[in-house]
């Protein structure tokens, strides 16, 4: 085998920072170290305008590998791992080592024991990169071009037009029976019970009416929104007539007016006890209480909540609300709105910012509450994604993938994350079903690359691994020992640490890899 | 010894561990240098030898950081990683070695101060432990 030969870049922007690191002794350890060739400094490794000199020194060293120190790995840009593409060095040769945030930031008051820890990362790394090995990512053609999308509400009707506009199939899947526009095929009365396949080739198994259905789906949007709850705990027993939000939206559209004073409730049930995301009052009860304001100025309005989170714009909602004269009463958890026990029709609350106790006068009581979805548990088992803890669909990261869940292929929005108002959820859905018709327009799958694979001489068949994959990726081949479905895997690696018989490598973090930077590292008298 | 430095390794997962740690750097939080951090995918990807072998080149202190247990990205990651822990901790401490050399925690990726917080709570303990069959101080 040819040795090693690696090229290390150190990123000026990244690792300068004169007071604490000498980036010319990093320098001259990395040019003495093993198996470098080339050394390089750049201004700045994420700017684009450093990279045709980078790939350009790597093709003059012939280097195969490269190891960079830069900031952190999400950070750098995906252009630099193109350019080495076509430099001819695999992306999984690439060793990014995180010196700003790890060794230079952090301490920055012991500037000596940071450049040991910096040269000591350097030389972990090295070690690292010595082990790497190539891997190639595999495609497959995607059978259909079918984006399905689970609920027909607000936010899965502007994900199926977002989705119809880059070329994909739409269906439309909906639990009721309500007539509605939309691009593509509709299927009233159905619902969801079953899927199998990954990302780009999905096969649905679906309950339309009384048949059971297959269909084919290269991505999938989830939109199931939230569900409705009736008013709960002592509050229910006193009070007979409350409505929910959306009741009292109905009405004002049909241009009834209820009888004052009206008081809105941020949650069913107050004395519950826990407060979940779903029971705090979002900006659409601001945007239902301004409704009743504008349309009677004389009903006395009250909005009592323990928290109000009005989003982006509609936070205005508040200055027109207080011109108008409504009526915000924050309480806290230690003291929850309860009935007057001598006047039955009087709701007690303690004012949280001022401290005094209010008796208000009971007309109308609104609650707003937008339950977690019953459907979304036994759809997310069908699909084998992650559930939060308030019941709703778990999306993949809030700062980098808002519409994506952790699974390739299948995307999310509106409500069935957590309640939100309709705009919002539009924005969402918009979001969503461009997500997934940009998925789908690509045609194929792309996996492989760091995926774990079973060893056959030493499987034993013990199904561990088969038990511990969320994903469901080992199964067990024809020669009755253990396989892995590379388009199933995530790699996550957790086969990997619980194999008896070490039989599975995860491919980028094997074992080796691991323990020899961790070793390095401890090399390091700092 | 006198003017021995600790050692105490990390085992960071790819999501929420890195995360916290690189934040708490970016958010102008200090922590000790003696920590070394290795990334893996995953804490479950964290096996009972990549520990051991730790400790036996040197580490004083051994921490896995991963997801909240019911926030992990590959869904039971953590709790697996968690797992593994206890399974060295019973280990170590079947072989006479302090079990509270080994220790899991888990941090959200937003959670700035903890990864602090645990990284002195490790050195303390490698400083009062010292080495593995060493002198305690």
């Amino acid at each position: 085998m040819k040795a090693a030969s690696i090229q290390v870049i150190l990123c000026k922007c990244c690792t300068e920072l004169p007071a604490v690191l000498n980036i010319e002794r990093l320098r001259k350890l990395a040019e003495e170290s093993c198996n470098v060739v080339s050394v390089m400094m750049v201004d700045a490794i994420c700017d684009g305008k450093g990279l045709p000199a980078v790939v350009n020194n790597a093709k003059e060293a012939e280097v195969d590998r490269a190891v960079i120190l830069a900031c952190h790995k999400k950070d750098i840009d995906p252009a630099l791992f193109k350019a080495y593409r076509r430099a001819g060095i695999n992306e999984f040769m690439i060793e990014i080592v995180n010196i700003r945030e790890e060794a230079l930031l952090p301490h920055a008051s012991e500037p000596e024991r940071a450049q040991l820890k910096a040269e000591t990362m350097l030389a972990a790394s090295l070690a690292r990169a010595r082990l790497l090995a190539p891997l190639e990512k595999q495609t497959e053609a995607m059978k259909t071009k079918n984006v399905v999308i689970i609920g027909a509400g607000a936010s899965g009707q502007a994900a199926a037009h977002a989705a119809a506009k880059t070329g994909a199939h739409t269906i439309l899947i909906e639990k009721t029976g309500k007539s509605l526009k939309a691009p593509g095929i509709v299927m009233p009365h159905s619902q969801v019970v079953g899927a199998k396949g990954y990302g780009g080739n999905y096969q649905l198994t679906i309950k339309a009416g009384d048949k059971i259905e297959n269909l084919d789906a290269a991505a999938v949007v989830i939109a199931t929104g939230g569900g409705w709850t009736q008013l709960k705990g002592p509050l229910a027993k006193a009070v007979k007539d409350a409505m929910p939000l959306y009741k009292l939206h109905e009405h004002l559209q049909a241009g009834s007016v209820p009888k004052g004073p009206v008081v809105f409730v941020d949650t069913p049930d107050p004395t519950g006890k826990t407060m979940k995301v779903q029971d705090y009052a979002w900006d659409d009860t601001l945007e239902t209480a301004l409704q009743l304001k504008r349309k009677a100025r004389e009903t006395q309005v009250f909005v009592i909540f323990q928290e109000m989170r009005a989003f982006g714009l509609s936070e205005l909602a508040y200055k027109e609300a207080a011109d108008l004269g409504i009526k915000f009463v924050r309480y806290d958890k230690s003291a929850v709105p309860k009935i007057d026990p001598k006047e039955p029709t009087n709701l007690i609350v303690k004012d949280f910012a001022q401290g005094d106790v209010l008796s208000i006068k009971i007309g109308t009581l609104v609650f707003s509450s937008i339950p977690a979805n019953q459907d979304n548990q036994a759809i997310a088992d069908a699909l084998r994604i992650p559930m939060s803890v308030d019941g709703g669909v778990r999306r993949g990261s809030i700062q980098r993938w808002p519409v994506t869940t952790p699974r390739p292929g299948i995307f999310v929005c509106g409500s069935a994350l957590f309640p939100k108002s309709n705009e919002v959820a539009k924005a969402e859905g918009e979001a969503a079903g461009s997500m997934a018709g940009e998925f789908v327009a690509k045609g194929e799958i792309e996996f492989g690359g760091s995926v774990a694979q079973v060893t056959q001489e030493k499987c034993s068949a013990c199904l561990t691994c088969i038990r511990t994959c969320p994903y469901e990726a080992p199964f067990i081949g024809t020669a009755s020992k253990a396989e892995i479905k590379e388009q199933l895997c995530q790699g996550c690696g957790m086969c990997v640490g619980i194999c008896p018989s070490k039989a599975i490598e995860l491919h980028h973090y094997t074992d080796d890899q691991i323990m020899a930077q961790a070793r390095e590292l401890l090399g390091g008298d700092f | 010894m006198a003017g021995r430095k600790p050692k105490v390794v990390g085992f960071c997962c790819e999501r929420h561990g890195m995360d916290a740690a690189v934040l708490s750097a970016r958010s102008g939080k200090e922590f000790d240098a003696s920590v070394r951090l290795v990334q893996v995918p995953c804490t479950g990807r964290v096996d009972g030898m990549h520990i051991l072998k730790a400790l036996e080149d040197g580490a004083d202190c051994v921490f896995v950081l991963g997801c909240l247990e019911k926030n992990c990205y590959y869904d039971t990651g953590s709790i697996e990683g968690r797992k593994r822990v206890e399974y060295v901790k019973q280990m170590l401490s079947e072989v006479g070695v302090e079990k509270e050399r080994v220790e899991m925690f888990n941090s959200a990726s937003t959670n700035a101060w903890m990864f602090p917080e645990i990284v002195s709570k490790m050195v303390a303990l490698a400083k009062k432990l010292g080495p593995i069959g060493g002198e305690k101080q």
